[in-house]
Parts: C-alpha cells; structure tokens; sequence
C-alpha cells in the first residue's frame, strides 16, 4: 500500500507497536483474498492476561512478526512447498509463542493494511441499526434524548473485544481522516457537556479505544496516528485528575475503579504512543512532543507500586533516548522524582508551581496531597514543640490557602489560582487544622500530632492515606 | 580456499557422523560437546561446513546407515546450520539449530543419566548467542529482532526438562543463567520472576547442589534485580556472595559485580577504596565516594552529570542520586566541629544561616525555607538527632551522637 511505501525510506523494524506479540501463523483457508480477518485482539484491551503480565515493558513490542501483506502471504505458501520450508519454522515459533503466553487465544491474523471505507463515526448499515434496535445508546448518542433513535452526527462505533469470529467489512473501518473527526468530536464533548463527569469519561473511555482497534486493523503507524495517541493521552491523564475529584460520596467506590481502570488503559495507550515515536524516529531526532508525553511516565510513577505491573523507573530509564532524557520536561520530571524519592517538600512543591504543565500537574496530583501529609508530619517531627509554627507560612510552603472555617478551626486547602494553564483545583475535603490563635499553629496540635505522629507515620507512608481524611476522623 | 574434491567431502561427513554417533554410545560428553559447539568456530566444523556446502546431499548419506540415521533428527539440521552458518546466514541458522536442539532435547530426555549435561550446556549457550546474531541480523535487514525471544521460550521447556527429581536437575542453574541473560538482554526482566521461584521455593532444589560458576551467575543477576527493586539489604547479601566466590582471577567478572555493589555499599554507608576503583576501573565512583567523605554536595552533583549516561544505561543513578541526604549529613557534621573547635559549649547549636553560607561557599544557592526542610528530613531519617525551631532559624542538635553512622542499615525510610 502507498503508506507502507512512504515509510519504507526509513530503515525503522516495521512492526506493529499497538497490538501485542502475535505471530502470522500458517494459515491454511484458501480464500483469504477475499476476506479480511482483523486481529482479534484490540490494542487496548485490558482484560487479557496475558497481556497483563507485560504491562509497560516495551520489550513486548520485539515479538511481532514482520507484517506481511496478504499478496505475500499468498507467494509464501506457494514458494513454501518446494524449499526448505519457512512454514515449518513458523508453526514451531507459534508453539514458542504459545508456551510463553500460555494462552491459545490469537486465531491466525492477516495484516492487510486495508483502508476503511465507513465514512460515519459509526457504520451505519449494521452497528447503528443494530444497536437501535436492541436500545443499546449512550446517553450523548440519543437523537432528542429518545433511547430507540440515533443518527450519524450522534453515533459512535464501540469498541468490539471479540472481533475474529465475525465477518469484518472494510465498510466497517473508518479511515483515518474519519476517526481523526471522531476523536475531534470527543473531545469536545469532554469539555463541553452537562453530564457527570463519570459518564462522559466511561463513553470516551470505550469509544476512543475503538478508535484504536481501527488505526491498529488499518497498520496506520506513522505521524498521524501519534497526533491521535497523544490526544487520547490527554484524555485519560485529565482523567485521572477529575475522575479524584469526584471520588467522594455514594458513588465512590465505582470512582475509584474508574480511576483505577483509567490508570491501567493509560499505561497501555503510553506505550504503544511511545513505540509510535521509537518506530517514527531518524537518526536521533525526536518528535516535537515526545519529551512531554515520556515525562508523564515518571511523574505518573513517583512511587514505583503505583503502576500496574509498571516496570521499575531504573529499567525504564535504559532504554529512553538521550535526547529525551536531556529535555526540559524530561529533566523536570527527574527533579521532582529526585524531590519525591528524598522528601524535600520545599522544592517539590515550588519546581511544581514554577514549571509544570497542566498535564504534568494533573499526572503528578496524586502525589501532592502525599507530599502535604508528609511534610507536616516531618515538620511536627522535628520543630520545636514550644514554639508553634506559623499556619501563614506553611500554607505558603505547601501551596494551600487559608480558609476560614469557623472560629476554632482554620482549615487549609488548596487555592484556585489560574495562572495561564497552571491551577490547583479545590479539594471536596478541606484539611483541618485545630487552632487557638489566628496567624499561628496551636500548641494543641502538636500535641496532638505527636501522639498521632507514629500513626500517621506509618499509615501515610505504606497506604498513602491523605493526612486530612486521618485528622478528622481523629477529631469525631 | 584449496581445492575440496568430493571424495575428501564425503570423507568429512562420515568422520563427523562416525565421531558423534560414538561419543553417544559410548556417552563420551567431552567429545560431543565439541560436535555441538558452533560459536567456537573451530577449523573442523568449519571444514565440514566447507565440505557439506559441495556436497548437497548429506541427508541420503544419513539415512543410509542404521548407526546414523538413529539422530537424523538431531544431526540433518545441525548440518544445514553449519551450511547457512558458514555462507553468513545466521537467520536460517539459528532456525535450524533450533530444530536440532530440539530434537537433542527429546533424546535427552530419554537418556537416563546425566552424562550428557554438558554438551545441553553448549547447547542452551549457542542458541542464545545464535539468537543474538540472528537479531542483529535482522534488525539491520530492517525487520523486526524476535529470535531472542524465541531462544527464551526454547530454554524455558529445557528447564521444564530439567526441574525433575533426578541427577539432571543440576543442571537447571546453568538454564537459568542463560535465561537471565537472554531477559536482561531483552529488557523483560519481569519474566525472570517465574525462573526465581522455581529455583528458590521448588523443593528438588537445593541450592548447595549446584555448580559453583553457575551460583556466583546467579546472585550476581538476583542481586541485580534486588538493586533495581532497592531492596538494598537483600542486594548487598546477594552480590556479596557473587564476589567472595567469584574467581579472583576473572577481573572482569568481578568488575561487572562491583559496578552493583558499590552503589548498595555507598547507599549503607560503606564506602570503597580509592585502589578498589583504581584496579578494576570503576574510576567513575571516584568523585561520589570523595563527595561523601567531604560533605561536598556540588562534587556529587556534577560527578552524577558527567557520567549520567553510563549510570542511567545500567540502572544505578537513582540509587546514587538518593546518597544526597548523606552528604547533606557529612556536610552539617563538618560545620559542628568547626564550631566545637571554636567554642564547645555553644556548639551544638546551629544558625540555618551558617549551613546557608557553607553551601554558597560550595556554590549552591539555597533558601532558609530549603535548609530547614532539609534539616527536618535528616531529622526525620535519624541522620541527624535534634530539632529545628522556626522562629529562632536554628538547628539545636543532641549533644549525644548528634549524627547516628549508619552501620549498615539503609536510610530508613
């Protein structure tokens, strides 16, 4: 296909980084021209265990085959018959790939480097009838908010996980000019809907994974498919700021699973984005956003237990380009790892205030209220117990404001300050600090303090309990 | 290249059929091992190579005789990966050997004794650096490197063979070492972990039972891994022993452990020698272990710039960055008994100002808000015993032991 030729002049491995180790295994149906078989996992399916188990570690990306056009294929086996056969050698690695996988999940995939033809945002003839007829809708996709009725403005394809039983049509796929609108169209819908945040995130969430079942089916690998991965990245790191904010009341429980599957489909999305530059990269450029998009990555795991089967930073760290490491954002990033990993509160939070993007401030939010926490309990660990510590001067240190709460309680909590894109939104659960004095830290406090210190202490280091939700539960 | 006739080919051939169909009669592993071992690239498998590329049909010779063709499943690949090995094709190469190993193995496994260990050992090291070739090979071709990959999966079932209740089960070491390396290689070193547990909770191993070489090789990965995962104390353990039985004459062995151990030692408070550095080039430590000992942070920060790349490729800068706090503690110690020698009795206390001063004077520039966090982490770490009072602007430090050694335990946490 010309796309593959136009890709060719780079001396790049062709592999294809958004789907997981499979191997074009020998196939043996003859009418494989006329039937296009897409693969049958999707690049983001987090479900499977096996793919669990490699989590972020790109060295998963080596094991897929070489894509092969379906024409080829077909020469292959013609040519296989007569010679030493390399058939034989490829059913003998799809035995390897299977014990190392332990799973016999993957059917044989043909990589056809098809272009779809669905010029909607959802085919039109099966799924969007389909799905009106069984009332299968979201909420964004109902036309006049009627459950049975939708149309090609509203609807969007969803994401299919058991793809390889069924007939897939080119008609299907959208190309990629289509799905690059589609993403459009979220997008803005993020920003600019009604809905409870949780809803809106759960249709991006499946619906943007669609959209990267078929950039994967179409081998669509180059620069254009990294503008979209990135934009899906902006997705879910907004995502993990505001699915938190919402993680209080009845509905907290089905949030935090939210955010936990959101963290997990993040990971994902950051390492097929990642292979994506390592496969569009010469000599040793990089692109324009690369160094941002790698950051993320640090800051998203300060603490190394908080991936899912993340890799250790240490390992992670070998295989990033020079040029990368030695970028502003990059080596931002490593300086708050460096403030993080050595508890220096001060410069953690004044690098964040000085220098960090919006998306670096919302992959680093979990963090923040850790370092608070940990810094009033260093603080009340080493201060003098008989001078109290002036609340004006830690809120600065700590980037809270004052807040008034009524006149036995000065309660800290982050300020809203819109400094061009920076802003630290409000906390739902202030912070609350016992007071006996305006301007001053009481005595009481650190009384207090110190018998909760060793508590404190150990809850917040080994579960990362935020210190305010531990305080009052102290003063009921 | 002199002229091979045909006869002399043939001649080749049959020798080797004869050498290695009696090395497994009469279980003579010395000489199988050497009919097995490519990479050595010793001249007569080469001259078979030679002699197998003019004469094409080896194979009939094979099945002609009872006594050879009893391995034709082992032997006819090995054949063709000497013929692709020798014409330069080390994809073709590495599929073939494959082939034959695997057909070694299922003999192996019949095979009741474990004589034949040694050459599966030349076995699971040539597939592994085949592999590596292959890889190379096809990276340059612009496809995409995945027999590593495969070789692991190879070695994973001779393990499988191996992790038995008989004598073979010695040999599941060397399998594993091959393992670790082909997984560090590749970078999926999370795979290791299913490796380690066999070996470590399985109850037909006893660790004692094998090989020495392959012990060291063993702790010298394990002990890496536990460096990576800053178990430090496990670490120190692990490459510990990986260097007290380390053949004192492989420098270079004991130089790759030492690249680990120094940064654990470092990180206990234990620091080498300026001759250790010197014998075994590890120069690059040079400058850190002179910061320690002087409280000099800037020293420390520029040795971690000029050689962040090499510490951030083996993995060990975070470790090292983290050996901040313990200068920031040499540092306020040295300010303590500059005071003490001016005045004692006043000595225990300290102005954030000073400590201020001392860092400009290293050319660092900090606020009185930086120091007195600092101060309270080093508190807080039992680097140092004492207190800071805000208002005041002073650190006032025990008079005991106002700067805990750490005798070998980590920075707490």
């Amino acid at each position: 296909m010309e796309r593959r030729q136009k890709n060719q002049q780079q001396q790049n491995p062709r592999r294809n980084p958004l789907s997981s180790s499979s191997s074009s295994s020998s196939s043996h149906s003859s009418n494989r021209k006329s039937r296009y078989r897409p693969p049958n996992r999707a690049s983001g399916d987090a479900r499977a265990r096996h793919r669990e188990d490699s989590g972020l570690d790109s060295g998963d990306a080596t094991t897929w085959d070489e894509p092969r056009s379906l024409a080829r294929s077909i020469d292959e086996r013609a040519s296989a018959a007569g010679t030493r056969s390399s058939m034989g050698i490829r059913e003998q690695q799809e035995q390897h790939q299977h014990h190392q996988d332990g799973e016999n999940a993957r059917d044989s995939r043909e990589f056809a480097s098809a272009v779809g033809t669905c010029p909607y945002m959802c085919p039109g003839m099966g799924e969007m009838a389909q799905r009106e007829r069984l009332r299968d809708l979201a909420v964004f996709e109902r036309l006049h908010g009627n459950p049975a009725k939708t149309s090609p403005e509203l609807a969007v394809k969803k994401f299919c996980r058991t793809i390889s039983t069924r007939h897939v049509q080119l008609s299907d796929i959208r190309p990629l000019s289509v799905l690059g609108s589609t993403l459009d169209y979220l997008m803005n819908l993020m920003n600019s809907t009604p809905e409870p945040f949780e809803t809106v995130h759960d249709f991006i969430f499946d619906r943007t994974r669609s959209i990267r079942q078929d950039l994967s089916m179409q081998d669509i690998l180059d620069k254009r498919a990294i503008h979209m991965y990135e934009k899906m990245v902006n997705f879910h790191v907004i995502s993990h700021h505001k699915l938190r904010l919402s993680s209080s009341g009845p509905n907290s429980f089905n949030i935090s699973s939210l955010h936990h599957l959101n963290m997990e489909q993040l990971a994902k999305v950051l390492t097929s984005l990642y292979n994506l530059y390592d496969l569009n990269r010469d000599h040793n450029s990089m692109h324009k956003n690369e160094p941002e998009y790698r950051s993320l990555y640090v800051l998203l795991c300060l603490n190394s237990e908080s991936l899912p089967e993340g890799e250790r930073l240490s390992l992670w760290f070998r295989r990033v380009p020079t040029p990368v490491i030695k970028s502003k954002e990059m080596t931002f990033a490593r300086r708050i790892l460096r403030y993080f990993r050595t508890d220096n509160y001060k410069c953690f939070f004044s690098t964040i205030a000085a220098e960090a993007s919006y998306l670096q401030y919302c992959a680093l939010e979990p963090y923040i209220d850790k370092v608070r926490a940990l810094a009033v309990l260093l603080i009340n660990n080493g201060g003098y117990k008989l001078h109290p510590y002036p609340i004006a001067h830690l809120s600065n240190l700590l980037m809270m404001e004052r807040w008034s709460h009524s006149a036995s309680h000065v309660a800290l909590r982050p300020p809203w300050t819109s400094r061009e894109i920076r802003f630290y939104p409000p906390n739902s659960r202030p912070s609350i600090i016992q007071r006996q004095d305006m301007g001053s830290m009481a005595f009481q406090v650190s009384k207090i303090f110190a018998g909760l210190s060793k508590l404190l202490a150990r809850q917040i280091q080994k579960r990362g309990i935020f210190y305010d939700h531990l305080i009052s539960s102290a003063f009921r | 290249m002199a002229y091979l006739s045909m006869g002399e080919a043939h001649r080749r051939i049959t020798d080797y059929l004869g050498r290695f169909s009696d090395a497994v009669s009469s279980q003579d592993v010395a000489s199988l091992k050497h009919l097995l071992s490519l990479s050595s690239n010793s001249p007569s498998l080469l001259s078979l190579a030679d002699a197998l590329n003019l004469f094409q049909d080896a194979n009939r010779l094979i099945k002609q005789s009872d006594k050879y063709s009893q391995f034709a499943e082992i032997v006819v690949p090995l054949f063709r990966c000497l013929q692709n090995y020798k014409l330069n094709n080390l994809v073709d190469a590495y599929h073939a050997y494959e082939k034959a190993a695997n057909a070694f193995i299922q003999e192996f496994r019949n095979w009741d004794s474990a004589w034949a260990l040694e050459a599966l050992y030349v076995i699971a090291y040539e597939i592994r650096v085949l592999a590596e070739r292959a890889d190379r090979e096809l990276s340059a071709n612009g496809k995409s490197p995945e027999k590593l990959k495969a070789a692991g999966s190879y070695l994973m079932k001779v393990f499988g063979v191996l992790a038995g209740k008989g004598p073979k089960r010695v040999g599941a070491l060397y399998v594993t070492c091959q393992l670790f390396k082909i997984y560090f290689k590749l970078g999926t070193v999370h795979l290791c972990r299913s490796v380690i547990r066999s070996i470590e909770t399985a109850r037909i191993f006893d660790f004692e039972e094998f090989p020495q070489r392959d012990k060291v090789t063993y702790m010298y990965y394990t002990g890496r891994l536990e460096v990576y995962n800053e178990n430090f104390t496990a670490a120190d353990q692990k490459l510990s022993y990986a260097l007290a039985h380390c053949n004192p004459r492989s420098e270079e062995n004991i130089r790759m452990i030492l690249k680990y151990l120094i940064p654990v030692k470092l990180s206990i408070g234990i620091l080498p020698q300026d001759w250790l550095l010197e014998k075994y080039n590890l120069v690059e430590y040079r400058n850190i272990v002179q910061a320690l000992k002087r409280g000099d942070l800037q020293l420390l920060r520029s040795a971690l710039e000029e050689h962040e790349d090499r510490f951030l490729r083996s993995g060990v800068y975070l470790v090292l960055e983290k050996l901040e706090l313990q200068v920031y503690q040499r540092l306020l110690k040295k300010i303590y008994i500059i005071q003490k020698q001016k005045d004692p009795s006043k000595a225990h206390q300290m102005k954030l100002e000073v400590i201020i001063k001392a860092l400009k004077w290293l050319e660092i520039d900090m606020d009185l808000d930086e120091v007195e966090c600092i101060v309270a982490i080093l508190i807080h770490k039992n680097l140092v015993k004492g207190y800071f009072a805000h208002k005041s602007k002073v650190v006032v430090l025990s008079k005991q032991d106002p700067f805990p050694k750490l005798t070998g335990k980590p920075v707490n946490a």
